[in-house]
């Protein structure tokens, strides 16, 4: 019986073997997550985000719990492009799943870099945009939330790119999403990634200021589910559907139904984020349950669920 | 401790066999861990923690809260909890591990409810605990508040373990009611310098120390400590100092050691989402060397054990507290 059924998925050219990644800055570089979970269950995996020079991150406190969520402000903190191509890509060489570099920066400048030097690295099946940072002062959200600049970006950092995929992160803090999905897909973008956190605020009523030391952060987690579904489905309906690029979706997933709440509302792939943090092994627990959903339904392919709930 | 191997970390079910109100909001939860749990906690050493998974557990029932806890509980947990523990033993196949916990939060106010039987998912053991080098013959172990249970698992061990250290402990809290201690604190054995009953068990002697006065010292554990460090003579070289607090206390504790040129391990303590280093939440700014540069290291990977000349702290003034 489970021959007949098959999760696999084409993703922008790449075929994986079911549609589970975990997200950018829930998975570490993969050897963290590798000591609670088999990486190698996964579709794809995607990094910490790489700039091209090392960042040490916000103060802390850097994080809050909030109502079935938590905010975070982390501050792009990660070992730089150069650390990560001597000490990080050697392990994700042997990964099976495909490997996208989240790629952060300052400038256009700072993206085009770590993308070129990355472009030829076998390693890597292509790169995730994160043009949707909220905890960042320059660069991040701020060209995510302008088409225009979302268009250069996009332009510039495809031509550097080569023959990886390029997988745009968009920000959900914008007045309609279709309009900056748009811009990426029109620009060259691959694939879309959607959404990255809220940004959002929590106050410590005892000391009367905000908790965490950036003042915002981004709330992720299951209190954002819904608004990422309607997300997703509004980006595939409006503009992915007929394009053909396909989707990253995710916010707040924690099972498989969730994650099948996403395909069904258009996305090719979902993307599971803060329940690593609660649950380092739940992706693999995910991928088992997609495929019994599939049965139970009596679905051969999970193809066919992609956007189903029209 | 310095000669086992580093234990082996991972998801596992245990079982609670007690769950104890010691006093006011104090409580012991006792789990039990069988098969590759028992053997991995079995190995965890003093400082390390583990993250429980209290999502599912349930609430107080409403007329048990009292005013103030009532909006603080509504609120939707989702992120494990990170605990130290206060005593680890091992009979047989399985392993008891005990953790102190104050209930104040969303999550610790759940923890009362769990009953023997109950069976929770705790990640673990994590981090890096307490070490002890070679040589040394006295270890002066300060604690603040919550700062108490790695300390007390840390004078249990010393003391079971290492019958050439002798280990003496500064308890320090806002007041006597605060201190997290099982049993009372005996008055008779106070005097002859055994006033802490969990300590005492194990023969480790133990000072108190009070912000209000009421029982022991009045003020600081840090100026009992220096004030024991002025009054005996001890080799620097062969002493050890081990603290687990407040921030501002630990500060004081790696200032006092720095002057004495003694060594110094702290257990420091953040806010963290996954305590397994990939959240990146609960940095702690270290000093690189000798340079005047910095670096964040991580709470829960490379800590919260540190060497006390290597952190920075982060004063009262940005200090956060649950």
């Amino acid at each position: 019986m489970e021959s007949n059924v098959d999760i696999s998925v084409e993703f922008a050219g790449l075929k994986l073997a079911n549609p589970v990644f975990t997200a950018s800055g829930t998975c570490g570089y993969a050897d963290e997550l590798a000591e609670f979970t088999d990486v190698n269950s996964l579709g794809g995996f995607i990094t910490k985000s790489i700039t091209a020079r090392p960042r040490m991150g916000n103060p802390v406190p850097r994080i809050v719990e909030t109502d079935s969520g938590m905010l975070n402000a982390i501050g792009l903190a990660n070992v730089g492009l150069d650390k990560f191509i001597e000490e990080k890509l050697p392990v994700l060489q042997k990964m099976k799943p495909a490997v996208f570099v989240n790629v952060a920066g300052e400038t256009i400048e700072d993206y085009c870099r770590v993308a070129q030097r990355l472009s030829t690295e076998q390693a890597i099946a292509g790169f995730e945009l994160n043009i949707s940072c909220p905890n960042v002062r320059k660069g991040g959200i701020t060209f995510g939330i302008d088409p225009v600049q979302v268009k250069e970006i996009t332009t510039a950092v495809k031509a550097t790119a080569g023959q990886k995929v390029l997988m745009v992160k968009l920000s959900p803090n914008v007045t309609d999403i279709s309009i900056i999905a748009r811009a990426a897909v029109e620009a060259g973008a691959d694939a879309l990634s959607l959404v990255n956190t809220f940004t959002a605020m929590a106050i410590d009523i005892e000391k009367q200021q905000p908790v965490l030391a950036n003042r915002t952060g981004g709330l992720s987690g299951p209190a954002i589910k819904p608004i990422a579904v309607y997300m997703v489905n509004k980006v595939y309906n409006e503009v992915t559907k007929e394009t053909k690029v396909p989707i990253l979706g995710g916010g707040g997933i924690r099972n498989a139904s969730d994650a099948i709440e996403f395909i069904l509302a258009g996305a090719s792939a979902v993307a599971v984020g803060t329940w690593n943090f609660v649950n380092p092994d739940c992706t693999s627990k995910i991928v088992s349950g997609i495929k019994d959903y599939c049965r139970l339904k009596e679905v051969s392919s999970i193809k066919q669920l992609i956007g189903a709930a029209g | 401790m310095t000669e086992k191997k580093a234990a082996t970390k991972g998801d596992f079910t245990a079982v609670v066999t007690a769950n104890k109100h010691i006093s006011t909001c104090f409580y012991k939860l006792s789990l039990q861990f069988l098969h590759e749990g028992a053997e991995a906690f079995a190995q965890a050493v003093p400082g390390q923690f583990a993250q429980l998974d209290l999502s599912s557990t349930a609430l107080p029932p409403s007329d048990k809260l009292k005013e103030q806890q009532s909006d603080v509980i509504g609120r939707g947990i989702i992120l494990r909890r990170p605990y130290s523990f206060c005593e680890i033993t091992t009979k047989d196949d399985k392993t008891s591990v005990e953790i102190l916990y104050c209930a104040l939060g969303p999550a610790s106010l759940r923890m009362t409810t769990l009953k023997p039987a109950d069976k929770i998912n705790v990640l673990g053991p994590l981090g890096n605990g307490f070490s002890i080098p070679q040589g040394k013959k006295t270890a002066l172990l300060v604690t603040g508040g919550m700062g108490a249970p790695p300390i007390q698992h840390l004078a249990g061990v010393l003391s079971l373990e290492h019958s050439d250290i002798y280990p003496l402990v500064f308890a320090g809290a806002k007041t006597k009611n605060k201190l997290p201690f099982e049993g009372r604190i005996d008055e008779i054995s106070k005097e002859i310098g055994f006033p802490i009953h969990a300590l005492a068990r194990f023969g480790v002697e133990s000072q108190i120390a009070t912000d209000d006065g009421s029982v022991g010292f009045h003020g600081p554990a840090t100026q009992c400590l220096s004030q024991w460090l002025g009054e005996n003579e001890v080799s620097a070289e062969q002493t050890i100092i081990y603290a687990c607090g407040p921030e501002d206390m630990l500060a004081e504790v790696a200032r006092i050691a720095n002057e004495k040129n003694i060594d110094c391990q702290i257990s420091m303590e953040r806010r963290m989402a996954c305590g397994i280093g990939i959240c990146q939440s609960c940095a702690v700014e270290c000093r690189v060397g000798d340079s005047p540069k910095t670096e964040y290291k991580l709470c829960c990977k490379d800590g919260p054990v540190f060497d006390a000349k290597e952190v920075i702290f982060h004063l009262e003034k940005d200090a956060h507290r649950l």
